[in-house]
Parts: structure tokens; sequence; C-alpha cells
């Protein structure tokens, strides 16, 4: 179901990380803490001691409506986006170092096996630009090199129905290195606010 | 119908809020590294309005070690590093500097209630790139961005995402470049 991360995970078993260095890739299992607003009923996620910090934040389909209605956006725009699973996320570089990452190379692992991949900034933005909206802000860029102290938050979108658990594949380079970690029990928000 | 137009506005604008505080709360802290463009790149002419409809061009600040803060107010870290950009200002407006603030895709109404919203009304020029032109100019992807222009013009400091600009660090750049031998 993800050949590249069996792959890497059959290496490391047998042959530890010498022999993955080599291969100029690491796998990290993602220490993460999930909180819950006692307000909303929404979780957030966020990565803890990684040099490139993740943070995830549930957003139902209201919440999506009225940031980008606030910005006079069309209904078609705003119904759109909003159908899709939202979350505001939050990247940042803590390393000494420059980081990228490219969330095209990103994979969210539904329970069935299914690799799905997000709808990308430049996606929407292009969709936009055909129907005369010169709008692009909001949605997290989706690639980029941090230099030391940089970082970013926006919304991340992937077509997935409200409340779907999953599994985020995500990755970063580190000069030649490319890392890969993986945040487990994650779901879309649910469709509206728990009463 | 009004009526109901009018609800679902005070709705809208409710759910917004709300939305604007959950993306926002526990937010990272804002950082306080500048990035050195290495070698500077000529900084982009641009002209825009401010709040009273006053042109400001950009040429017109040329001596002068200017902060240019790309920035809207639905953005959380742009709103957390909003208080810094004014106290960076009063600390050096004595001297050849100044912040320009440009605010993207926002209309003046918005951005003046904004404003009247911060315990302190910043004094530097808010500026409006109405469709996100100058920003593109300067290659920014993502809000906040920020620059700093030496006095002959050129881009001489980057920052992606917010910062404290009135850290003891950053004020020092700022004053190394306000120096009068100051060859970067």
């Amino acid at each position: 179901m993800l050949p590249a991360f069996d792959y890497i995970a059959a290496m490391m078993r047998l042959s530890g990380f010498l022999l993955l260095s080599l291969v100029m890739a690491s796998v990290h299992a993602a220490s993460v803490v999930e909180q819950k607003n006692p307000d909303s009923g929404l979780s957030r996620w966020h990565t803890e001691g990684q040099e490139f910090s993740l943070e995830l934040i549930q957003l139902i389909p209201d919440f999506v409506r009225a940031v980008f209605d606030s910005k006079g956006l069309p209904p078609e725009i705003i119904d759109s986006v909003s159908s899709y699973c939202v979350f505001g996320t939050i990247v940042r570089n803590r390393a000494d170092v420059p980081l990228s990452y490219n969330i095209a190379d990103w994979r969210y692992v539904t329970a069935d096996g299914i690799e799905h991949v997000g709808k990308l900034k430049s996606e929407w933005v292009s969709e936009w630009r055909e129907m005369g909206v010169a709008f692009r802000w909001t949605l997290l860029p989706e690639a980029q090199t941090w230099q030391v102290g940089d970082w970013g938050q926006g919304f991340t979108t992937v077509n997935l129905p409200h409340g779907t658990p999953f599994d985020l594949h995500y990755s970063w380079t580190r000069g030649d290195q490319i890392h890969h970690a993986t945040i487990e029990g994650l779901r879309c928000a649910p469709e509206q606010l728990e009463k | 119908m009004r009526r109901n137009n009018w609800k679902s506005k005070l709705l809208a604008g409710a759910m917004l809020l709300f939305a604007m505080a959950l993306f926002a709360a526990d937010e990272p802290e804002l950082s306080i590294t500048l990035n050195r463009l290495d070698p500077p790149l000529p900084a982009p002419e641009f002209t825009l309005n401010d709040m009273d409809g006053k042109p400001h061009r950009l040429r017109d600040y040329r001596g002068k070690v200017i902060l240019i803060n790309f920035w809207a107010t639905w953005c959380p870290p742009c709103r957390k590093e909003m208080p810094s950009l004014e106290r960076v200002y009063q600390q050096f407006k004595d001297r050849p500097f100044m912040v320009l603030a440009l605010n993207q895709w926002e209309s003046e109404d918005h951005v003046f209630s904004y404003m009247g919203d911060l315990n302190v009304f910043p004094e530097f020029p808010i500026l409006f790139d109405p469709e996100s032109k100058v920003s593109e100019d300067y290659g920014v992807r993502g809000l906040p961005t920020s620059f700093i222009i030496d006095a002959e013009g050129r881009l001489i400091y980057k920052a992606v995402g917010g910062r404290e600009f009135d850290h003891p660090d950053v004020l020092a750049l700022i004053r190394e470049l306000l120096a009068p031998t100051s060859k970067p």
C-alpha cells in the first residue's frame, strides 16, 4: 500500500540506520500530541522534538466558509473549498539549517489502505484564476524552502469526506537528505460541531 | 429579507471570529531571525495608497532603511507581530528608518476597523496592495513575509513567518544598517 515506506521500514529492520543513511533517507516516528478544544470539540495535533515541526488543526466547513466569505469570494469557490477536508496547518523550521517541504509528496492514507494526495494551493489558485479571481492567500504554499526560523500557517486540503480517519505520511528535505515521518490517527473535522 | 441577510452576516462574522481564534490558539512563538539575502537584490518599485488615499512611492524613501511587511488581518501571525512593528518604528522613527505594512486583498474599512481593536494604533503607513501585485513582484508566497531594504534600495534581509521585530537580535541588525559606515 505504501511501497516506499514499506521499503524503508524493511531496510531499517534489516540493516539499521547505517545502511539507511546510504540511501540518503530517514524515517521518523513522529512524537505527536493531540489536544481537544473543550469548547468546539475539535482536535489539533502537533509534533514534538522534530526539526521540521507540523501542526494540524481540524476546521469544520462553516469555519472555512466564513473565512473565504470574508474575502468576498464567489459562492462557487466557498462551496468547493468547504466541501473538502480542511486543516489549519502550521509548519516551522526548527533546525539551524534550511529545510524544504513539498506537500505534493505527502500522502493521506485511509483505513482501506488507499493513498490520497492533497489538493495543492497551485491547483486551487489555477481554478480560481480561470474563474477570473486573482485571490491566492489563506492556503499553505505547497512547496517552500524555509531558512532558519522561517515558518508558515495556512489551510491544507484533501478530498476526503468530513470525519474520515487517516494517517499522514509526510516528508521534508535537509540538504540532500529526505526525511519521512508519519502521524497516525488523524481525522478530518466533522460536518458540524458536536452539540 | 433584509433582516435575514443581516442575521446571516452577523452569524458568519461570529463564525469567522471563532475560526480565527481556533486557528490562532497556541500558535507557535514568533521567530527572531532575519535571513540575509546574498547577493542583495534591487527592491521592486511600487506606488500604493495609504488609508487616506495618499500615494506612497518606494523611491521616495530612498536613503532610509525600510522594513516592508506583507500582511492581512485574517492571518494570525500577522496580527501577533503587528505590535512589535510599531515598537520598532517608535524606536527608530527619528533615524532614517521607515516601516511600510502592505495589506493584501482587504478593504480600507476592514483594516481601519481592525486597527481600532489594537492597543496602539500604528503610526507607520499602512498601504493597500488590493490585487497582491506588489507581493507578486517581491515573490511573496505566504503571509506574513517581511523584508529589510537598505539605504541603497536593496533587499538585504527576508523573513517568512511572524517575527518579534523588537527583539534585541533584530534591533542589532537594523542598527548596523543605520550606522553611517554600514557597508553590507
